[in-house]
């Protein structure tokens, strides 16, 4: 591949730049004692070591990451195959599209407390709203790139021979791969938003429940400590999805 | 790879409507064994349509296709397409484009790649194997469609404006590989251009269809002798005439 040209390393160079501006800055404002929300974010990095040194942290986000992957695998693996099946067959696509594209652009906290009645207040629920959230922008992102195929790569495949599961698995399928990754990266994020959601809704596990429990007893330091905690989850993973996208699709 | 020998084409009263667009009506065309034909004929006039239709890609309305001895029902083992737009799997490499005719035919891995590799070669990309389509020109990456419908050993090459979107000097010396490959291994084609110098130039007769509906309008014969590739035959008075000639019948088309 590749180097990447100069103008790439200068935005990084700004955009390191601009991180370190926004900490010295909240840093001033926390010494000059502006607010009792603004703690400096020297006090945040030692509350933040002692959350994970006293286990506070790692029983939480170890709680919160399992909830995460019961809710974001099988939100993979059934918005993969329904958005491919959708894709390929329009009977599919006519009866579940009013459904998805509602359900997608729907306020889904909203159906948490449906969540909280069926499964009960159990983790089982932050599972639950990690698939919710997840699943309807893999499932849109699949088909999208299934009927954005083009025509032509299906008819040389069907002048050659090729039969309806020739064409799924030579054809739609890996034209379909890079939308397929962007909803799965997009999926991933939806998914971290679902699992703090569902923990701060049912209030019992995980780091969403330390935010509540933080933010309702002021202790404003700690809460910080755990936002910034749920932050470097949400960039962990979405970097690990674009690794994966990068390592599957290297033809372009 | 011993090429088969070429069959003829019969086309039997084909039409074909698209909704309430009649695309073609009651086309009668014989295409002979080893013949090079092409058809031509303003924008719409439904020549890839036919095109599709000799490929069975298209299913006609009414009438039949007879591609040797077959009844044309859908694609067939004795046609191999060039597409216009070039048609290539963007996640696969050259040799991987290459072998993907024989690939779905059931051709076993080993034979698949020598195969290809000799296509590749004969169509002038020796060397460019691993390379992936994004990283050729448009003249190259035409040359990877021609050399996947070459592997397969076709008795009849369809060709849909394969130099439409490649710029003039490559489309000439693409022209003039092709008439080399065609003489080499002798395979009926037929070609869908807007050319006229192209049609001219490549073919025995260029068969003109008149605006929708399709209809066989004309055909023209192309006595110009061949090798036509090894001699300068755009630069004689014969070739201009012919070209003359099929503006004529065309001009009055429009």
């Amino acid at each position: 591949m590749k180097p990447p040209p100069a103008g790439e390393s200068d935005f990084g160079r700004a955009g390191l730049a601009a991180v370190v501006g926004l900490l010295v800055a909240w840093e001033a404002l926390g010494r000059l004692n502006v607010s009792m929300f603004v703690p400096p974010v020297s006090h945040v990095a030692v509350a933040w070591w002692q959350l994970l040194a006293n286990g506070t942290l790692v029983r939480a986000a170890s709680s919160s990451l399992a909830s995460l992957a019961k809710g974001f695998v099988p939100a993979a693996l059934l918005g993969v195959a329904v958005g491919l099946a959708m894709g390929r067959f329009a009977t599919v696509r006519y009866l579940l599209d009013g459904w998805v594209n509602a359900l997608m652009s729907a306020p889904l906290s909203a159906l948490v407390p449906v969540l909280i009645a069926i499964f009960g207040i159990r983790d089982t629920v932050v599972a639950a709203t990690v698939f919710m959230f997840s699943f309807f922008v893999i499932v849109v992102n699949t088909m999208t790139g299934v009927r954005g195929t083009e025509r032509s790569l299906v008819e040389m495949a069907r002048v050659f021979g090729a039969g309806e599961a020739a064409l799924f698995g030579r054809i739609y399928l890996p034209a379909a791969l890079p939308a397929m990754m962007l909803g799965l990266r997009l999926g991933v994020v939806q998914a971290v938003k679902g699992m703090v959601v569902g923990e701060m809704l049912i209030s019992l596990v995980g780091l969403g429940e330390r935010l509540i429990y933080y933010g309702n007893t002021f202790l404003i330091t700690e809460l910080y400590a755990v936002i910034v905690s749920v932050l470097l989850i949400a960039l962990i993973t979405s970097q690990l999805a674009q690794v994966a996208d990068r390592a599957l699709i290297r033809w372009k | 790879m011993a090429a088969p020998a070429p069959v003829p084409i019969v086309v039997d009263g084909v039409s074909k409507a698209f909704g309430p667009v009649q695309a073609l009506v009651d086309i009668h065309l014989r295409v002979r064994a080893g013949e090079f034909l092409s058809l031509i004929g303003p924008s719409g006039c439904g020549k890839t349509t036919l095109l599709k239709t000799l490929a069975g890609l298209v299913p006609a309305d009414a009438g039949r296709v007879v591609v040797g001895d077959r009844v044309v029902r859908g694609p067939g083992r004795e046609c191999s397409v060039v597409f216009q737009d070039f048609a290539l799997l963007p996640w696969a490499t050259v040799q991987k484009n290459v072998e993907f005719g024989l690939l779905l035919r059931g051709v076993p891995a080993a034979e698949r790649a020598g195969t290809a590799r000799r296509a590749i070669g004969k169509v002038g990309l020796a060397g460019f194997e691993e390379a992936y389509p994004a990283q050729l020109s448009g003249g190259m990456q035409q040359r990877v469609g021609l050399a996947r419908a070459l592997a397969v050993s076709p008795q009849v090459l369809l060709m849909d404006e394969p130099f439409a979107s490649i710029d003039e000097q490559t489309r000439r010396l693409f022209q003039d590989d092709l008439l080399r490959l065609w003489s080499e291994e002798r395979k009926t084609v037929v070609l869908v251009t807007h050319s006229m110098e192209e049609a001219i130039y490549l073919s025995d007769r260029v068969v003109v269809l008149s605006p929708r509906p399709g209809r066989v309008q004309q055909e023209l014969d192309v006595p110009l002798p061949r090798p036509r590739e090894t001699a300068d035959v755009r630069a004689t008075a014969d070739f201009a005439r012919l070209v003359d000639g099929l503006w004529k019948i065309l001009r009055k088309l429009q």
